[in-house]
């Protein structure tokens, strides 16, 4: 291991958990969940939320347009799937779950990745249509986040479901190829400056990247054509790839190339 | 990789599964999920929201479901719902029978909504219509029997506005007054206290959907 990015990763996804647990303990600095929350008095809107709110409700609130545009501006510098790699919970127990599926062996099967975004699409053509916000009455994000701060235990059986799918049959296939909030930042994250970047004449194909990475797809074009950044916007910015990279042929860029 | 590579990487075949197979699943899985699982929250009747909820059909779209009204009230009066409610899963609602909306003048739960599911034009608590309340047995509530009861009467926080109390004579005694709580339909708030006050096992005057003006003082 040449770095160590798991450890913030890992302690951020854990940071976010108790977050969202703090009310019940009685602090007052967060309140709300991923989709809308207070966090020292600053308000943070999930953008997508925001959209179908926007959409099906047909009303607009500027603090809360103003908190989206924030909370997309973050992400848009960060880029990728930042959302998904650092602070979304059910990738969390996803990636736990896909620790598992590697020991048994079982489920290899993969969708392609541009699912995701046909998802967002079906989305916000419902929530267009129907006035239905599909997303925030299916998300697991909101069944995890609404479990941990009212206690309320049954809608988990959803995520129970996604994780017995993705260890049996199709590996980490909601995260990777359904999630229609993965879908949108991997639009809104396209175009960031923070990437992972390629040395090719210092790798030596052991494919160790590849292993780790969870939309492995997006080495291809490094790995195989010689690509000198990671430019798809599902690189979900974990950085498993750098700190499984022996050969430092992968590093962090902070500019484009 | 063989011939069919293009220079993103991708085969024609996989590029076909990406384009055409995935959104027809996709398709397929929604409308399953839709006829199953998303009907309209309103199916199993009147859900009582926190006060000023816009109307019930942008109201499921405009609320984000972050829980920050709940996390607000008071009085724990506000529940998320679970996936019993359907399309309403996470939004907040009231059970009046188990605590009723207490009517807080500073209306925490609508300063804290972020998305305008709650509206916060709303200030004066006179003007909050969250439901209106309706003796739906006229049969069993006691005081319309002849007993002295006016518990909801007492307990209403716009009492001799939204309930008041109509004397009249009591032809079966011939001799008593029946004191009957009248719902004044266009001053009530639709709280529920008046429901979770009512003695009776089952409530008598419950809040339902709202109505702006009465048009009948017995009509349930």
């Amino acid at each position: 291991m040449s770095s160590k990015w798991w450890i913030p990763r890992r302690t951020a996804q854990l940071t976010i958990l108790a977050l969202i647990a703090s009310p019940l303990l009685g602090m007052t600095f967060f309140r709300g969940n991923l989709a809308a929350a207070d966090l020292f008095g600053l308000p943070l809107a999930d953008p997508l939320a925001f959209l179908q709110a926007l959409i099906g409700g047909m009303v607009i609130v500027l603090p809360y347009l103003g908190s989206a545009l924030l909370v997309a501006a973050f992400y848009f510098i960060l880029g990728g799937r930042t959302f998904c790699g650092w602070i979304c919970p059910v990738g969390l127990i996803t990636e736990l779950g896909e620790k598992l599926r590697r020991r048994m062996g079982s489920g290899e099967v993969t969708m392609p990745l541009t699912a995701s975004r046909w998802s967002l699409g079906l989305v916000l053509l419902t929530v267009a249509m129907t006035g239905i916000p599909l997303f925030e009455v299916l998300s697991p994000i909101g069944i995890i986040n609404r479990a941990i701060a009212f206690v309320s235990l049954m809608p988990l059986l959803v995520l129970a479901a996604i994780l017995l799918v993705e260890i049996t049959v199709s590996r980490r296939v909601w995260c990777r190829s359904l999630c229609p909030l993965g879908g949108f930042y991997s639009i809104l994250g396209r175009f960031s400056p923070v990437r992972v970047g390629f040395i090719e004449n210092r790798c030596t194909h052991c494919d160790d990247c590849l292993r780790v990475c969870p939309v492995e797809e997006v080495l291809t074009p490094s790995l195989k054509l010689g690509a000198r950044q990671v430019t798809a916007g599902d690189c979900s910015r974990c950085f498993a790839c750098v700190d499984s990279c022996h050969a430092k042929a992968l590093s962090i860029d902070l500019f484009y190339k | 990789m063989d011939s069919e590579t293009t220079c993103s990487g991708i085969t024609r075949r996989q590029f076909l599964k990406g384009s055409a197979i995935t959104p027809l699943t996709l398709i397929l899985a929604g409308t399953g999920v839709a006829t199953v699982y998303l009907r309209h929250a309103d199916a199993q009747g009147f859900t009582l929201r926190p006060p000023g909820a816009i109307a019930e059909k942008r109201f499921l779209a405009a609320c984000v479901r972050c829980g920050k009204c709940a996390q607000a009230c008071p009085y724990l009066s506000i529940k998320m719902a679970g996936g019993e409610a359907g399309v309403g899963i996470g939004t907040p609602v009231i059970v009046p029978r188990e605590i009723p909306c207490y009517l807080c003048s500073d209306l925490p739960c609508v300063k804290v909504c972020p998305s305008g599911a709650l509206d916060k034009k709303l200030e004066d608590i006179e003007k909050i219509r969250m439901g209106t309340a309706v003796i739906i047995d006229r049969e069993s509530c006691l005081s319309i029997r002849g007993l002295r009861c006016e518990v909801c009467y007492r307990q209403c926080p716009l009492i001799d506005k939204a309930i008041v109390i109509e004397p009249r004579h009591n032809t079966r005694t011939g001799e008593h007054t029946i004191m009957e709580p009248v719902v004044r339909k266009e001053k009530c708030v639709g709280c529920g206290i008046c429901e979770k006050s009512c003695v009776l096992p089952k409530p008598v005057i419950v809040v339902q959907k709202t109505v702006e003006t009465q048009k009948d003082s017995y009509e349930f």
